[in-house]
């Protein structure tokens, strides 16, 4: 600890702290523009200038200047302001003064700089800059005119986000921000560039003039697409949700947020809402009322039995799974009720709940940058959860912690400092993992797992996983297997990270399995930056499992429940908030089966795929429009309030599964707080006591060894391997709804190598038809350098289950 | 005591003195009144350039007590902010001036037009259209 003073005042820091945190921890406001609490020091702008009385004679940039012990810091003496004032006014000669037209206005840096330090007039000159705005994208707007050169988009892109679209180009007074061969900006529209800019030099051009800063509210709440479980703030004014604003103190992201989070906000009041109930009559969806709806749909499920099924998805809340659960398990009688198509929870429910003895993953995110290797399974990861993704980036870039992945194609994460990419083969990667633990037990490197249950069985299990055998099947050098074994079981610390969602088929019970072995025999349990990390696809996931909304006693998973339909032993099916037709594996046997159910109900916010074959479709409300909790995949528990009253006639969930409890005749808990209550996994949490920060749900882990099964997969002879998986700007299918995201990738495609695409004649760009055992489709193609050749990859958003039925691997032919 | 008939006697000297004054009383809607150049009546975008000079930087409705302006800022073909919705709504309108006060582009004035009753309730919403400037 370092002490010095400032303004007369004694403060004690740290000693890698600089003058600007140090007045900061002391309460003392040094004005800044070019700096941000997440960032590196820069010193660009000259704003927090100081005098120190160690350091007569000129004046000192307080953000990058380090403590030493007894400085005397003044900051705010008349030639430091004086300092100050003439930096704005020079600022001030080349910033355009169209405040009045400028969305940033209310919010801007330097506006709020200038009233404060009284710069009214300009004793200075010149002519203003007139670069050419640039409006080639339709998410980020950048004037140019409008820059102050602080650098700060320029490095949270880099540091952060590691894109590095946007960087310094030019000399001089020519200087400005420009992207690669100054042409349109290519990137990944997180937008965090948007966030940190602190004049209108970059804005969000899908809340362009849509509103004034100061004329919306800010309602915090928990972003609902993946389930990374960021905070969010919602810019809400008249009842409608404009935007998203960034506040840098919000989560352990520290605001940052991905292009869904931030871009993708428009399905809470777009105008294709449900708004009121839809009842089929004569073959066609009619508006009806809420009474009349809810009794048909009581009716049907009154005695229905186990002839009734529900599917769910992990975005209701914890509340309204465990209302749902009572009411299909108690007042209906029916065990058939699942989510995530069934497989997508298998990692946790059969998996982890086996190898750990319980269905959650023992690491939090936060445990990514203070780990000292992260072995990644599957690059996608940065796509299915892009704000764990800037974690590992900052893990590996700024705390140099070791980066390992094993995947099926290259990605962004390989592109990390000294990130060690091995590719596989698809669907390879449980033998890969098994051979790894192999060389863990044959090296002795795995000495104190001896005592583990199941230790036995597992080595012996093992004999056919040797590196030397698997190491074709894989198609990694069973040197590259020893080398990953040795180096993980080396580190100190050490993280396994994989995705799990409806795109993942391979991601289930048994990689778990793999997994988990390898962080037990290696001793990886229970230490802080050490374990495993399970990257759950919806932003409820995890609550959805700690529910327990799984089949029960005798209760059928997702895809009997379809079979059921068409044999006929389910007559009445609800829907909750899924969309099978689209997510779903097997499109044709989907749709049949919601055609061949006798009464299909859907509960969604909009009129799905799914809904259009409903036989009543119940409008329900978005997370900004209602109270409860969502568990993050790290176990976080956060809550959620309404930030806006329902759209239209639109109900919670909490209200209709209440409703139809009481008129089956039972007692439902009639607050989230009463219904959180009942939840055992969350004993120990109060509801009411839930802060903007959520509480962690303990995790007790009791390791056990299981042995996993590797099944293999074979691609047909001359045919493509096509894998699924998630885009980046997407996630589920809600985000269809999203403008944002549906603007930066508004329709399927098929990431081809080079080398197929070649062979094929196919160019970048053109269409073609992808065909399977299942169907075909037409997607564009996309010919990427990061597909091994005889690899393609498709996301499954949109509807690729046309060609796809779940495999982990499908035999794919590509034609023009 | 004072004679009781002299106060009537100098209120009647003043009723007498008016008969040979300009008359006060303004024989209206027949004649109508010289309204005062800063006179606060109904309001006017200003036009320039067959535009209306107003660029829905939203400071009117910020500003103004009553909470009578709505605005809704549009953009135009050129990127450019234009207010495509500028009411006002006169009942609520307390004519304070604070709005052309607030105005950075001098965008809008007040008129001499004190003439606003009508018969429904829609008609005191005065749209954009209604209150460009008419020359």
């Amino acid at each position: 600890m370092v002490t010095l003073t400032i303004d007369d005042k004694q403060v004690q820091v740290e000693k890698d702290a600089t003058i600007y945190e140090a007045a900061k921890a002391a309460g003392i406001n040094i004005p800044i523009l070019c700096h941000d609490k997440k960032l590196k020091p820069f010193g660009a702008c000259r704003m927090c200038l100081v005098e120190v009385e160690q350091m007569k004679g000129r004046l000192i940039p307080a953000c990058t200047t380090p403590v030493t012990e007894g400085m005397i810091v003044r900051s705010s003496t008349p030639p430091v302001e004086k300092a100050r004032k003439l930096v704005l006014e020079l600022l001030l000669l080349n910033h355009p003064l169209d405040c009045p037209v400028c969305d940033k206005g209310g919010d801007c840096d330097l506006q709020n700089l200038a009233y404060d330090h009284k710069v009214n007039v300009n004793r200075l000159n010149d002519e203003k800059f007139h670069h050419v705005i640039d409006y080639n994208n339709p998410l980020i707007e950048r004037d140019q005119n409008r820059c102050v050169l602080c650098g700060k988009c320029v490095r949270i892109c880099d540091e952060i986000v590691s894109r590095g679209a946007l960087t310094f180009i030019s000399r001089g007074i020519e200087t400005k921000i420009g992207t690669e061969f100054d042409g349109p900006l290519s990137c990944e529209f997180c937008g965090s560039c948007i966030s940190v800019c602190p004049v209108g030099a970059l804005l969000a051009r899908p809340f362009k003039f849509k509103s004034r800063f100061w004329a919306l509210q800010k309602k915090t709440s928990v972003c609902g697409y993946c389930g990374t479980g960021c905070s969010v703030t919602l810019g809400v004014k008249d009842n409608k949700v404009l935007t998203t604003v960034y506040d840098e103190n919000q989560g352990f992201h520290n605001g940052q947020l991905c292009v869904r989070g931030r871009f993708g906000y428009q399905f809470i009041s777009s105008d294709k809402r449900l708004k009121s109930p839809l009842i089929r009559k004569n073959g066609q969806l009619v508006e009806a009322g809420w009474d009349e709806a809810l009794e048909l749909v009581a009716n049907r499920l009154k005695g229905a039995g186990a002839s009734a099924a529900a599917l769910a998805t992990p975005r209701m809340t914890n509340e309204e799974l465990v209302l749902l659960k009572q009411l299909m398990t108690q007042q209906v009688g029916s065990a058939n009720i699942d989510h995530s198509a069934g497989y997508a929870h298998a990692a946790l429910t059969e998996g982890l709940a086996k190898s750990f003895g319980v269905a959650a993953a023992p690491s939090s995110i936060l445990d990514i940058q203070k780990s000292d290797l992260l072995l990644v399974i599957k690059s996608d990861a940065y796509e299915t959860h892009p704000v764990v993704g800037f974690e590992i980036n900052l893990a590996v870039k700024n705390k140099g912690v070791d980066l390992q992945i094993l995947s099926d194609k290259r990605g962004k994460l390989g592109k990390l400092p000294k990130a060690n990419t091995l590719l596989h083969k698809p669907g390879s990667e449980v033998a890969l993992l098994n051979a790894i633990a192999k060389v863990l037990i044959d090296e002795n490197l795995a000495g104190a797992a001896a005592s583990v249950t199941g230790y036995a069985e597992l080595a012996a299990g093992l004999a056919a996983f040797a590196p030397e055998q698997v190491a074709a099947q894989c198609g990694v050098s069973a040197d590259a297997i020893k080398q990953l074994a040795r180096t993980y079981a080396a580190a100190e610390k050490a993280l396994i990270v994989f995705p799990v969602g409806l795109a993942y088929p391979a991601h289930t019970a048994q990689l778990a399995h793999a997994a988990a072995n390898l962080a037990i025999l290696a001793g990886k349990l229970g230490k802080e930056g050490s374990g495993l990390l399970v990257l759950q696809e919806k932003n409820n996931s995890q609550g959805a499992v700690d529910v327990g909304f799984v089949p029960g006693n005798g209760g059928m998973t997702a895809q009997q429940i379809l079979d059921g339909c068409l044999s006929g032993s389910i007559k009445t099916l609800l829907v909750a908030g899924e969309n099978p037709v689209v997510s779903y594996p097997g499109q044709s046997k989907v749709k049949d089966a919601l055609q061949k159910v006798d009464f299909l109900v859907v509960a969604d916010l909009f009129l799905t795929e799914t809904a259009q074959q409903a036989d009543v479709v119940l409008p329900v409300c978005s997370y900004a429009e209602k109270e409860g909790t969502y568990t993050a995949t790290d176990r976080r528990v956060q809550k959620v309030t309404p930030a806006i009253p329902a759209v239209g006639q639109s109900r919670t969930e909490f209200t209709v599964y209440g409703d139809l409890i009481r008129a089956l005749g039972g007692q439902a808990p009639t607050t989230p707080a009463d219904a959180f209550a009942q939840i055992p996994a969350y004993a120990g949490i109060e509801y009411a006591a839930l802060a903007d920060d959520g509480a962690f749900a303990p995790v007790a882990v009791k390791p056990a060894l299981v042995l996993p099964v590797a099944a293999a997969t074979q691609v047909e002879a001359g045919k493509i391997a096509l894998l699924t998986g998630a885009a980046l700007y997407h996630c589920g299918t809600m985000s269809h709804y999203g403008e944002g995201t549906v603007a930066a990738c508004p329709e399927g495609y098929l990431e081809l190598s080079y080398a197929d695409a070649a062979r094929l004649q196919i160019a970048d760009g053109v269409e073609v038809t992808v065909a399977s055992n299942e169907g075909s489709i037409t997607l564009q193609a996309r010919i990427s350098l990061r597909m091994p050749e005889g690899v393609a990859f498709a996301p499954y958003h949109f509807a690729i289950n046309q060609v796809w039925s779940g495999a982990v691997v499908t035999s794919v032919t590509v034609s023009k | 005591m004072p004679n009781p008939i002299t106060p009537i006697m100098q209120g009647m000297k003043i009723t007498l003195g008016h008969l040979f004054k300009k008359p006060i009383t303004l024989m209206y809607p027949e004649e109508r009144p010289k309204v005062a150049e800063r006179f606060r009546g109904l309001h006017a975008l200003k036009v320039s350039h067959d535009k209306a000079k107003c660029v829905a930087c939203y400071l009117c409705p910020t500003v103004c007590p009553a909470k009578c302006i709505t605005v809704e800022a549009g953009e135009d073909a050129n990127h450019d902010k234009y207010a495509a919705r500028y009411e006002i709504d006169i009942l609520r309108c307390i004519f304070c001036g604070y709005c052309v006060e607030a105005c950075p582009v001098d965008a809008l004035k007040m008129t001499g037009e004190f003439e606003l009753a009508n018969y429904r309730r829609e008609d005191f919403v005065f749209t954009k259209e209604r209150l460009l400037e008419k020359k």
